[in-house]
């Protein structure tokens, strides 16, 4: 006897009402990836704005409040005088401001001798405990620096004399211009990812109690005791989560392109067989799950360990995945979330041709097949506890 | 009876967790539409044995042949002809009736007109009320018990395995539970029913009394009885104020006795010995010889075994 597709359209039919019938979880499903987004869309900005800086300016001439002015205007940086040296530490101390910004005495008199050997500086003391912001702060410190440096330089023509004086005050600066996401703003960069941590959280737990719950309320001895087979539960328990998890794909689409008006430039098909072949995966994960604890309480544990943990920590969406070590880059290649991740910020973000993707969705779709096998072989067909 | 009647046949079958022997060493054979009761307390490996027969846990040792083919390497061919009703409630609970005779029905390849024409046949002739509107879970205990059984039935199949059936339903719902399974075997099915409720075992062709994962008596209930009580057992009336002295001098002649109500029950291959051991509490007791019933018998044949 083989694979029936009567059978497993008749597990599904029967999923699909056990769906229909629990309100609460259907509700969760359909809220859930609303609060994500809501959540991490609104409320998490990842973007360092009015960051408070003590200043101390021992120069006080008008080309450092024209240097003060220019760092103002950025938006970035709040500025607070102070006056004296204690009042500067105690500023720092106090944590009433993260950062100090000292100008030396002369450095309006630098900016215009515009002597290579004797340039003109500024010094940053940020407070290191915050690193992020620190490092935040230094490279939009840079920014600052450069804008002032034109901005001296058309005030005063002499400056940019020659060739060799504008070579001298820009030289030796790294120029960085970001691509695809020119303002680095943080929301462009976390909405679209935001679906491989939902989907993939939502669908192994929907599917990792499915299985479990069968053998707990006893059905499963009696399925046992039918002609339907493993693959036949599989595939029919797959097919409603699937519809259901991709329902959850849209609504986090239309949030992401509507809400937050996030651009969509690759192609919306390749972005769709990816969504397909990456729930896939995640619902067949939790099926592993349920096939081989066979309790709803161990098979929900293991579901948030393995759902959440990856997703967050190893698929590049917190921490970025080019700065781990070697070992680490070559783990997190284990996980689906890391591919889809991938997927799914550049089909957001850049029209690259989805061939440039092809190694990321061979892999969402050799780790779907895998855990599909895996969850039809370790299908036990006898009660034996 | 004919050999190619034979069915089922269990040979030297155990099935072991881990150290533990849930079925050891068992053999019988079950016959083409008879009732087979399997009888014993809790634990004693009934379950199990019935499990194994349906193909639902592998042995450990021993075979377990449905019509010459074994059961462990041909589930696909058997499972179709096999109904299996759980001890434990096994319907889901949050679909109604009809949503669960559709489900079962359909995973035998039945269109829903045979499912609902069969479903329909049989909660007529159980006594259940058509197309409950509600999820099973709000059913009665008996109720959900009946759409159990016909669940099991539904595809009509030709071996029956029903696991405690009747356990926690009332006696109407006995009733018509046992109604149903004579009418199968009628029909030629074999039905093999396991219980604890010895006036059960009466309806039963044969019947397999198991005890600690053995089997220790086999046999129709006269075989059983004549068996285990060559001699009738006799039931001793008497007065209260003796039944220490009584039981006492009983057990010093070496004969075995059981309280059942105001009466001892003994069971006493020789007239004479028992006459001695009452002799000194004359004219305050009666003897009179009773019929035994399976209860006499089981628990003969379990006092049997521990004796040995």
């Amino acid at each position: 006897m083989n694979f029936s597709w009567r059978r497993a359209k008749s597990v599904a039919y029967k999923e699909y009402k056990h769906i229909l019938r629990d309100p609460f979880t259907l509700a969760v499903t359909l809220i859930l990836p609303m609060i994500f987004v809501g959540m991490f869309g609104f409320v998490i900005d990842l973007d360092y704005k009015h960051m408070r800086v003590a200043v101390r300016d021992n120069d006080q001439t008008s080309v450092s409040r024209r240097f003060l002015q220019e760092m103002a205007s950025s938006g970035y940086f709040d500025l607070s005088p102070v006056h004296t040296p204690a009042a500067a530490d105690r500023a720092l101390e106090q944590n009433a401001s993260p950062a100090l910004l000292v100008i030396k005495r002369g450095f309006g008199r630098n900016i215009r001798a515009a002597n290579p050997e004797k340039p003109a500086q500024v010094q940053l003391l940020a407070d290191g405990t915050d690193n992020v912001q620190a490092s935040i702060m230094g490279s939009y410190m840079q920014g600052v620096v450069q804008k002032a440096n034109a901005v001296f330089m058309r005030d005063n023509p002499e400056l940019a004399g020659g060739a060799e004086g504008a070579a001298r005050l820009a030289g030796g600066q790294i120029r960085s211009r970001f691509l695809f996401n020119p303002e680095l703003n943080s929301r462009w960069f976390i909405v679209p990812a935001l679906s491989t941590i939902i989907i993939g959280f939502l669908a192994i737990v929907l599917t990792a109690l499915t299985v479990a719950k069968e053998w707990e309320n006893g059905s499963m001895e009696l399925l046992l005791s039918t002609p339907v087979r493993p693959s036949e539960i599989v595939l029919g328990k797959l097919v409603p989560y699937f519809v259901l998890t991709f329902l959850d794909v849209l609504v986090v689409f239309v949030l992401a392109v509507y809400v937050f008006r996030i651009p969509f430039l690759g192609s919306f098909l390749f972005y769709m067989a990816a969504c397909w072949v990456y729930i896939t995966g995640a619902l067949a994960l939790g099926l592993v799950i349920s096939v081989v604890t066979r309790q709803q309480q161990a098979a929900i544990q293991f579901a948030f360990a393995v759902g959440l943990l990856p997703s967050f920590i190893f698929s590049g969406f917190i921490f970025p995945i080019e700065n781990m070590p070697a070992f680490f880059q070559y783990f997190t290649a284990l996980f689906p979330q890391r591919w889809f991740l991938l997927i799914s910020r550049t089909v957001f973000l850049s029209d690259a041709a989805p061939a440039t993707l092809a190694a990321a969705f061979g892999a969402i779709g050799l780790f779907a097949a895998a855990m599909i096998l895996l969850a039809v072989h370790k299908f036990k067909t006898d009660v034996e506890p | 009876m004919n050999k190619t009647d034979i069915v089922i046949s269990v040979k030297d079958l155990t099935v072991s967790f881990g150290s533990f022997k849930a079925v050891d060493g068992v053999s019988f054979d079950v016959h083409r539409g008879e009732i087979f009761g399997f009888l014993g307390a809790n634990g004693a490996g009934k379950t199990t044995t019935i499990r194994t027969i349906c193909g639902i846990l592998n042995p450990s040792a021993g075979s377990v042949t449905v019509d010459g083919q074994d059961v462990s390497r041909s589930t696909a061919v058997l499972k179709p002809r096999i109904g299996y009703m759980s001890q434990k409630f096994t319907l889901y609970p949050d679909l109604t009736v009809h949503e669960n005779m559709r489900f079962a029905g359909s995973l035998y390849a039945m269109s829903p007109k045979q499912i609902d024409e069969r479903s329909r046949k049989l909660m007529e002739f159980i006594g259940l009320p058509q197309n409950l509107p509600d999820p099973v879970s709000h059913l009665s205990g008996g109720v959900k018990q009946m759409a159990a059984l016909a669940s099991a039935l539904l595809h009509d199949p030709e071996l029956v395995f029903l696991d405690e059936p009747t356990a926690g339903t009332s006696p109407q719902t006995r009733a018509a539970f046992w109604a149903l399974i004579r009418r199968l075997a009628e029909m030629g099915k074999t039905v093999f029913v396991t219980t604890h409720y010895m006036d059960e075992a009466e309806y039963c062709g044969r019947i397999a009394l198991m005890e600690r994962g053995k089997i220790i008596a086999l046999g129709t209930p006269q075989e059983l009885k004549e068996e285990f009580f060559p001699v009738k057992p006799l039931e001793i009336s008497f007065s209260a104020t003796v039944q220490h002295e009584l039981r006492e001098a009983l057990k010093q002649a070496g004969i075995v006795s059981a309280v059942f109500g105001n009466n001892l029950r003994v069971r006493a291959s020789d007239r004479a010995v028992l006459d001695r051991a009452c002799a000194p509490f004359a004219g305050q007791f009666d003897v009179r010889e009773v019929p035994p019933t399976l209860e006499d018998v089981f628990l003969q044949a379990v006092s049997g075994r521990e004796n040995k």
